[in-house]
């Protein structure tokens, strides 16, 4: 059996926790270019040293293909453990366990069940009919994992 | 266009499980078996463009190695190397992120069969021998004996200039100032456990006068023998720098104290 960072209490406890964006994030939140997409990044610190990263990468070519991650990373390393991704409708999945395989747009999930058996954290993934594109995307990882923004703001790709 | 004889070209060279999917004007989605390790599929998308028919990922191979990897990574070094010569040894094309190959000659078959080959040795660059988690403990260690240690009292990757002017023997932290020096090793696996124990048993040959202090990182990684020999030559230990901050700071106080 390998070795299992996070349990599912672990994980879950993660994503539900409260994650506050400061006032200014969208300062902090830049843009780069990248080969062939874009990416911001943000980093949450925690009070026992670990973070919380959120990652919104947009492809250049294909709208529908992007990935939006809610990572953490456990104090004094730098490993980051993808808890959630939204995916868009831009290549096929298999969840190499069930033996299942879509296209679809798609949510990958940490689970304690692939790390036993040796493969990345969240290589299982459900299909989703919440979004659509990006923008319906990134509201659903504001919904599902607690994120709190600055009154009246909604989390955007910036192009700039 | 009809789209069944590419589809059976595909199958006859490369996999049964290959099929075709018409996505939008001269363009198709060929679905391949071949995936990341996360189970996400390689993109490979065959589409019109002003040259004639290619084969392209449209910057997906890339984006994903992201998850892993710093971009910067790609363009430097042997990965760097390896990406070059891939692209080259199976005549695919870069730009802005994108890999592709033109169809030559209608042969959509060698065409596939190149691209596959090509994206499947790019991600492989995933594996490279590179440490995955980077620690911080280094960086750590540093930085509590920088607070902790006056700066005309140590010296940082010391080696005795006399009877080791290559610097193969060195120790991460000399404390100097007391009738004996403390030589602090700052270990994190395997490797730099040996490494510290030779070290040890070299400065017994020498004869220098020192006392020998281990600082780990986490010791329960290290392996049982390993750590036996280690024990052996080292006079003080402390199994982990973050749960033993007040432990090691009381006896670095003693030490640096005795004149």
């Amino acid at each position: 059996m390998a070795d299992i960072i996070l349990n599912d209490v672990e994980i879950s406890n993660l994503i539900q926790e409260q994650k506050e964006f400061p006032r200014n994030y969208e300062i902090l939140f830049q843009t780069k270019d990248k080969k062939g997409h874009r990416e911001q990044e943000i980093i949450l610190p925690r009070s026992d040293g670990s973070q919380f990263k959120v990652i919104l990468r947009q492809n250049q070519i294909n709208q529908l293909a992007f990935s939006l991650i809610l990572g953490y990373m456990p104090p004094k390393t730098t490993a980051l453990i993808r808890l959630r991704r939204y995916n868009g409708k831009s290549h096929y999945h298999t969840n190499k366990i069930e033996k299942e395989t879509f296209y679809d747009f798609h949510i990958h999930q940490a689970t304690e069940r692939y790390q036993a058996a040796g493969f990345d954290e969240d290589g299982y993934a459900v299909t989703s009919k919440e979004f659509a594109d990006i923008q319906s995307a990134l509201d659903c990882l504001v919904k599902d994992c607690s994120i709190v923004l600055p009154a009246n703001r909604q989390l955007k790709m910036k192009w700039s | 266009m009809d789209i069944t004889p590419i589809e059976n070209e595909f199958k006859k060279k490369i996999s049964e499980k290959i099929e075709i999917f018409p996505e939008g004007k001269e363009r198709f989605k060929i679905f391949t078996p071949f995936m990341f390790a996360d189970g996400d599929h390689l993109v490979s998308i065959l589409k019109k463009s002003p040259k004639g028919w290619v084969i392209t990922d449209e910057a997906h191979t890339y984006m994903h190695l992201s998850y892993e990897l710093d971009m910067k990574d790609l363009e430097k070094g042997t990965r760097q190397k390896i990406i070059s010569s891939t692209l080259s040894m199976f005549e695919l094309e870069e730009s802005d992120g994108e890999i592709l190959v033109t169809v030559e000659n209608n042969m959509f078959g060698d065409a596939l069969y190149n691209f596959i080959q090509g994206i499947l040795k790019i991600t492989d660059i995933n594996y490279l021998s590179r440490e995955r988690v980077k620690s911080t403990f280094m960086d750590d260690f540093k930085a509590y004996i920088t607070e902790k240690i006056d700066e005309n009292r140590r010296v940082f990757d010391y080696f005795d200039k006399t009877h080791d002017p290559e610097g193969k023997y060195a120790v991460d932290c000399r404390i100097n100032g007391m009738k004996k020096p403390l030589y602090v090793f700052a270990v994190a696996n395997d490797d730099k456990c040996r490494d510290a124990t030779i070290s040890c048993l070299q400065y017994e040959k020498w004869e220098l006068p020192l006392r020998s202090m281990a600082i780990f990182e986490d010791q329960e990684k290290i392996s049982r023998k390993v750590l036996a020999r280690f024990s052996d030559v080292c006079e003080k230990q402390f199994s982990s720098l973050y749960l033993n901050k007040d432990r090691i700071e009381k006896y670095l106080l003693e030490q640096i104290q005795e004149m």
